[in-house]
């Protein structure tokens, strides 16, 4: 589904470039959930840019359904870190927003999608009505507005209490599996690594590489946070950080 | 479905705006009238007593000025009050755009901001005899003189405002596939819209002072007219002069008001609450 070749990604021009990624190469599978941890500042968030098609790379190449992504497409959405929502925008225009810039607003909208969320009561406020959670939602209900077949989320978590970012890993967990979409989750947290992925992707300091790839077969239920098998995995992602 | 969800809108924004109901407002207003006046009656007590003459008319004098010379005032009001408002728009529709495109659109920016810097601090008041020659007499000339000055006051505004937009809400709208235009129309324009009310208000003062420059230059311009013309005509006879200079502080009060509700409506976001968590 995604395949990424040997790709560099750069910031800046000649001499004065400065690298973030430095020859990765992955391969993730359709309905796949992926996640990508390494330590702040290593050049992760640069990398699923340049999966959505925000950054160009400087060599290599990134392909997504067969086709090289050379910018934005309607099938990839990407979750910022602070939802991205635009705060003049209501809840419905913000959620809507994906779908109006597509030009398929009005004919489909993403009221269904906000009901689902538990959203239906609030989609005439503005995001600064809304608590950090709700807000969260938002991003995700505009995410899945399009039916994305590739869900890319950076950091979505970040800044959230302990409760409420569990809820909504919770929330992650069960829209990957009721659509089926392929994620790609970029995170400095190790448990949320290790609760959404299937497997994760160890960065190096920049300018990012591979450093190590860890399996996490048995994720995918919301009782997984806290089996042996969670502590196991955040045990060897811990290992593999400290290297 | 879209009208539903604009009511509601407008019906939090009434009921906010109602926690400050209108009576409230024009209370303020009136409040601030009344505690100038005795300010200016005080001042122009003490200068008289200390000066032996009145040099300063006393607020109840001037009252009676605007009274008497009503008619004749409110012509000269609506005068100034069209030239102002024209000019403004003649600003914010050049300066505005201009300004957003220099602000976001990092090469241009590159080429123009250093004649931005050139140009932006010489007094425009030295353009004033060159746009005489060029626009002659008459009403264009008021007109570019306040306008040429509030261009660059909301050029600068806007260039900065957009240099300020969040980089996360330019990528989010990017990131669903946003075209240049889309990222105008959805993000640095309502992004920068309250700083340009800002600048907008600032422009209210500075252009009021350029147009009793433009409206008292030229003593031998058949079209004079409009507010500063009359203070200018009545300069050595105070009550009158005052009375005209209550109607230009009416005028910069009436504007200043219409850009607040103005904002009220456009960046209504700003004014509806924050939850914390």
């Amino acid at each position: 589904m995604i395949s990424v070749r040997d790709v560099i990604v750069e910031y800046g021009r000649g001499t004065k470039a400065v690298r973030a990624v430095e020859d990765v190469s992955l391969d993730i599978d359709r309905g796949e959930s992926l996640a990508l941890i390494g330590p702040s500042g290593c050049g992760k968030t640069s990398l699923l840019f340049a999966m959505a098609g925000l950054h160009q790379t400087a060599s290599g190449t990134i392909g997504i359904g067969g086709l090289p992504v050379n910018g934005p497409r309607k099938e990839i959405a990407l979750i910022l870190q602070n939802a991205g929502l635009l705060p003049w925008k209501t809840v419905l225009q913000n959620a809507n927003l994906s779908l109006l810039l597509n030009k398929e607003y009005p004919e489909k909208t993403a009221d269904a999608v906000l009901e689902d969320l538990g959203l239906g009561d609030v989609k005439n406020r503005f995001p600064s009505e809304l608590s950090e959670g709700m807000k969260r939602r938002v991003g995700v209900a505009r995410a899945l507005s399009t039916s994305p077949s590739v869900m890319l989320m950076d950091e979505p978590l970040a800044s959230l209490d302990t409760l409420t970012k569990e809820r909504i890993q919770d929330l992650f967990l069960e829209l990957w599996k009721q659509h089926q979409f392929t994620l790609v989750l970029v995170t400095h947290d190790i448990e949320e690594a290790a609760f959404l992925g299937q497997r994760i992707v160890v960065l190096t300091e920049c300018p990012a590489h591979i450093k190590t790839v860890v399996d996490n077969p048995d994720m995918g239920n919301l009782a997984y946070r806290g089996t042996e098998s969670f502590l196991n995995i955040v045990g060897q992602l811990r290992e593999a950080l400290e290297e | 479905m879209k009208d539903r969800m604009h009511q509601a809108i407008w019906l939090r924004v009434l009921r906010r705006l109602g926690s400050r109901t209108v009576g409230w407002h024009i209370g303020r207003y009136l409040l601030s009238i009344v505690v100038l006046l005795l300010v200016w009656w005080g001042v122009s007590a003490i200068v008289e007593y200390v000066k032996g003459r009145a040099f300063l008319p006393n607020p109840v004098r001037a009252i009676y000025e605007v009274w008497r010379l009503g008619p004749m005032l409110f012509r000269n009001f609506w005068v100034s009050a069209w030239r102002l408002v024209l000019a403004i728009s003649i600003a914010l529709s050049l300066g505005y755009p201009l300004g957003l495109l220099i602000g976001h659109e990092r090469r241009l920016d590159q080429l123009v901001s250093p004649m931005i810097y050139i140009i932006y601090p010489i007094p425009q008041v030295a353009f004033i005899l060159p746009l005489f020659l060029i626009f002659g007499l008459g009403n264009p000339v008021k007109v570019a003189i306040v306008a040429s000055a509030l261009f660059f006051q909301i050029l600068v505004s806007a260039r900065g405002a957009a240099k300020l937009i969040d980089f996360e809400h330019v990528i989010s709208v990017r990131s669903a596939g946003a075209s240049s235009w889309q990222i105008y129309r959805h993000v640095v324009l309502p992004s920068t819209l309250p700083s340009i009310l800002t600048s907008l208000r600032v422009s209210v003062g500075l252009g009021m002072a350029f147009l009793y420059i433009a409206e008292t230059t030229g003593s031998f311009d058949p079209y004079r007219g409009g507010l500063g013309s009359f203070i200018d005509s009545n300069i050595y006879s105070g009550a009158q002069a005052f009375a005209g200079i209550m109607a230009m502080a009416l005028l910069g009060m009436t504007l200043y008001i219409i850009i607040e509700i103005i904002e009220r409506i456009v960046c209504r976001w700003k004014h509806i609450g924050h939850k914390s968590s």
